[in-house]
């Protein structure tokens, strides 16, 4: 707002915002500093907040410890495979209906709406049925095409959203020139509405990348666990390798962050001004 | 903006002109299937994964299924009475009540007043911002562990950090009952959820001319006229995407409480979807988390036909 804050507005502002930072920061903090930790201090009984000794190994251990590149890797194919196909059959479907007009469009754009609200959890026991019938459970290309049917909605949303906003105008010019609908689409819609679908990629890929239900549920196999169900492994019953357990959860955590920030501006317009217009 | 009233209406693509009746010729009908073919792959993969797993959970729910997983045929809805007559479901129902309506309101206030402040220019905003995405980017299930590790008795962090303030002199059982446990999932919730909101609210704050409040100072408006005839009317249209969309995700949310206390102590933290989860992979009892099922998947529909809509009226509005 306009006005100029007064001294106590601006005191109390940083205030509000010192307690916000802390408390964020609080986890992250905590996580970084138990996965420094060495086995005899987690345990001790005089404990301390930061670690006596800082153990960096854990960081190098913790894949020793358990097939913990064998998780990031099925987390990357998962979440890779995912993206595209979620944008692979997104892109066509995004482009229908910004630009072209048929029967059922309206149904078929409640339909992507009403798919966003329900998530897999709710589903589980049918999907699950499904996968075991498709022999797709316990493996990796159930978990791409699960996380890449799940996220259809936001990214046609997202992709639609990003194509209405750019004028037909040169696809129409490119088809004057002769060029098909096909070509139109890839050479001149696409190159232009980069950003949108660089947001569409990166969200479906995080979106993927964090998902624990579905794979918690489907895959049995340890060596097919994607990080998020694989960090289970340091989470036993009755002994839990809290350091080991944290320094992975920082490695699964940090890419994440890093790709959210380069989207974050694209993405809550997309959102927002895919649901409402008005 | 619907604000704007007298806005000149925006172009609308000119209605194509009416073709004279023609007989249909093979490019005609293919133009007119055309756009069904662009949307096929999308429409397969979504009828696949997601309208079969829909149709299986309403048909198991309503067969009796053996604890191998055996569909032994219809049992006359007995999985619904059993549910239904069952405190533990009557309780989780409950908990799913409030879980939902205390994260995402507490959300919203938290992620509005964030959204303010944030939308003010002072010292490090782009930092503070930046970290504010991090709850929104991290897994659900990573940040359940950190928050069970923190509120852990014996060695958590929390215990160990106020000793050392010397605001305790013994480490404090901070989930001694089912209702501590909940609390302490209702906030982890509450802190993954207030990124989204403030990230939608701000949004809305960045779309509001400036000259709204410079012509609400003329009046004489000061901070609250301001905000509730300025602020709140402007970002109401993000309010409502960010609460609706919110509702589904934190009624659906399952590592959470699955993680910190796995809905025990006696299933008194439970939550429909780890009720659901609990009962179909762990007591064998297929059909009852089948009919669980149904029953989130009904009121989950009737906020999404709330959220559909609201989302189309602003379509239309466009």
């Amino acid at each position: 707002m306009l006005n100029k804050r007064k001294p106590w507005q601006t005191t109390l502002l940083y205030l509000f915002v010192f307690v916000v930072c802390i408390v964020i920061i609080y986890p992250y903090f905590v996580m970084f500093t138990t996965a420094a930790k060495t086995d005899a201090e987690m345990y001790a009984a005089k404990m301390t907040i930061l670690p006596i000794e800082w153990q960096w190994s854990n960081f190098i251990n913790a894949w020793k410890a358990a097939p913990v590149f064998k998780y990031f890797l099925n987390s990357l194919i998962v979440a890779g495979g995912a993206t595209i196909v979620a944008i692979g059959c997104g892109i066509p479907a995004a482009y229908a209906m910004a630009r072209m007009r048929f029967k059922g469009k309206g149904f078929f754009l409640g339909a992507v709406i009403m798919s966003q609200m329900f998530s897999p959890v709710v589903l589980l026991v049918g999907i699950y049925k499904l996968m075991v019938g498709m022999n797709l459970s316990n493996s990796l290309l159930g978990l791409v095409l699960l996380n890449a049917a799940f996220n259809q909605a936001f990214a046609i949303w997202l992709l639609r959203g990003t194509f209405l906003t750019i004028s037909s105008e040169m696809e129409q010019a490119a088809k004057i020139d002769g060029c098909g609908t096909v070509q139109a689409l890839l050479r001149v819609l696409l190159p232009v509405s980069a950003p949108g679908i660089v947001t569409a990629l990166i969200f479906v890929f995080i979106n993927a990348w964090n998902e624990y239900t579905i794979a918690l549920t489907l895959i049995q196999d340890d060596l097919l666990k994607p990080i998020t169900v694989g960090i289970n492994i340091f989470y036993g019953y009755n002994f839990i390798q809290w350091q080991y357990l944290f320094a992975t959860s920082l490695f699964a955590t940090v890419p994440v962050i890093i790709l959210f920030l380069c989207i974050e501006k694209h993405l809550v317009a997309g959102l927002t001004a895919g649901g409402v217009k008005g | 903006m619907k604000q704007n009233a007298n806005a000149p209406v925006k172009d609308q693509a000119p209605a194509a002109p009416k073709p004279a009746v023609k007989p249909a010729s093979g490019k005609q009908t293919l133009r007119k299937v055309e756009p069904y073919i662009w949307l096929l792959p999308s429409l397969v993969l979504m009828a696949v994964m997601i309208v079969i797993p829909i149709l299986t959970v309403f048909r198991l729910s309503a067969m009796e299924i053996s604890r191998a997983g055996i569909v032994k045929g219809f049992n006359n809805f007995a999985n619904y009475k059993e549910i239904l007559s069952s405190d533990i479901f009557w309780h989780t129902l409950q908990n799913t009540l409030v879980w939902t309506i205390v994260v995402v309101l507490l959300s919203t206030l938290i992620g509005f007043v964030l959204a303010m402040v944030l939308n003010q220019n002072f010292r490090g905003r782009k930092f503070v911002r930046a970290l504010v995405i991090f709850p929104w980017a991290t897994s659900l299930i990573i940040q359940a562990v950190i928050w069970k590790y923190i509120i852990s008795a014996d060695y958590g962090s929390l215990n160990v950090i106020l000793t050392k303030l010397g605001l305790i002199d013994h480490f404090i059982n901070w989930t001694s009952t089912a209702g501590a446990f909940f609390a302490w999932e209702c906030w982890v919730g509450i802190f993954v959820t207030v990124p989204f909101v403030t990230f939608c609210v701000l949004s809305g704050l960045q779309s509001i001319d400036d000259t709204y409040y410079e012509a609400a100072e003329m009046d004489g408006a000061g901070f609250w006229k301001k905000l509730f005839s300025v602020t709140l009317p402007l970002v109401r249209p993000s309010l409502t995407v960010s609460t609706v969309l919110n509702i589904i995700y934190v009624f659906n949310s399952f590592p959470i409480i699955w993680t910190i206390s796995k809905g025990d102590p006696a299933d008194k933290t439970h939550t429909l979807v780890t009720y659901l989860y609990k009962l179909s992979f762990f007591s064998g009892k297929s059909g009852q988390a089948a009919a669980v099922s149904v029953v989130g998947f009904v009121i989950l529909a009737i906020c999404a036909s709330i959220y559909m809509i609201l989302s189309l009226k602003g379509e239309e509005a466009e």
